[in-house]
């Protein structure tokens, strides 16, 4: 059963399959090094200056957060689109998450940036 | 022309398919007893989705706590590392595991990959998420 992916031409069922195998990589990847290698399980204050500096990092979180975001307001959108939505509130609701995607994705820059010039 | 009406009348645009009233799907997501695994899968996949999405937030939201320097954040430290927290950590993990292999699974079918493997599939999907809690709890409550 693939609702609302399936009858919209599937680009959105398509771009959600990737970015949810990517996010397989990141949310790994992500764990792995804030939570299973650290000890105690989670940074320090210094600890998470020193981590978001490191440009390999930065470009990994920042990659994982936009990805996570998409894929995240996609499967809202597809759970309020299976709601039985007019074609205008559809619209609607696709600009609202486009415009929560937009400030989520430029709250986790600024707040990675500020954490960088904090270091 | 009542919300039922127009959805109706959007529905025809788009050819083969089947006419629905609002909610129907909605309704049999609280069904599943009467459909087979994948609907289970569905199930499972949304209930877990938008249970990650609100812990999407919330994180990013406690993450704001960074902005308060040392003392703001390595407090929330301390009470992260509370039992409930860890527990509250297995609870997020189950989703991860959940949402993320059963995500697999419904992409290996739905690109028709392993269709004739659907059953076996699911079984190995959980078999592996249950493998994965378990060995993920206990590396939250041993360190």
């Amino acid at each position: 059963m693939r609702s609302e992916y399936e009858r919209r031409g599937g680009w959105s069922w398509i771009t959600q399959v990737i970015s949810g195998l990517l996010l397989i990589v990141l949310v790994g990847l992500h764990m792995i090094a804030q939570h299973f290698i650290v000890e105690g399980g989670l940074r320090t204050y210094q600890d998470v200056l020193a981590y978001v500096s490191d440009p390999v990092i930065f470009t990994l979180e920042i990659l994982f957060l936009v990805v996570v975001t998409y894929h995240a307001l996609l499967g809202v959108r597809s759970v309020l689109f299976d709601l039985g939505l007019s074609e205008a509130q559809e619209r609607r609701v696709t600009q609202i998450l486009v415009v929560i995607g937009l400030l989520t994705i430029g709250y986790g820059v600024w707040l990675s940036l500020y954490l960088i010039g904090q270091a | 022309m009542s919300s039922t009406e127009e959805y109706l009348e959007e529905s025809k645009t788009y050819p083969g398919h089947k006419v629905r009233r609002p909610g129907s799907q909605v309704s049999r997501w609280f069904a599943p007893w009467k459909r087979g695994l994948g609907t289970w899968g569905f199930v499972l996949n949304r209930v877990a989705g938008l249970g990650l999405v609100l812990y999407l937030f919330l994180h990013l939201a406690v993450l704001s706590l960074l902005t308060r320097g040392q003392e703001g954040w390595d407090a929330f430290i301390t009470l992260a590392k509370s039992p409930l927290f860890l527990l509250l950590d297995v609870v997020l993990l189950a989703g991860i595991l959940g949402h993320g292999l059963n995500g697999l699974r419904v992409a290996l079918i739905g690109t028709g990959l392993l269709v004739r493997w659907h059953r076996p599939l699911f079984i190995a999907v959980a078999v592996i998420a249950v493998l994965g809690l378990v060995a993920g709890a206990l590396l939250f409550f041993s360190a």
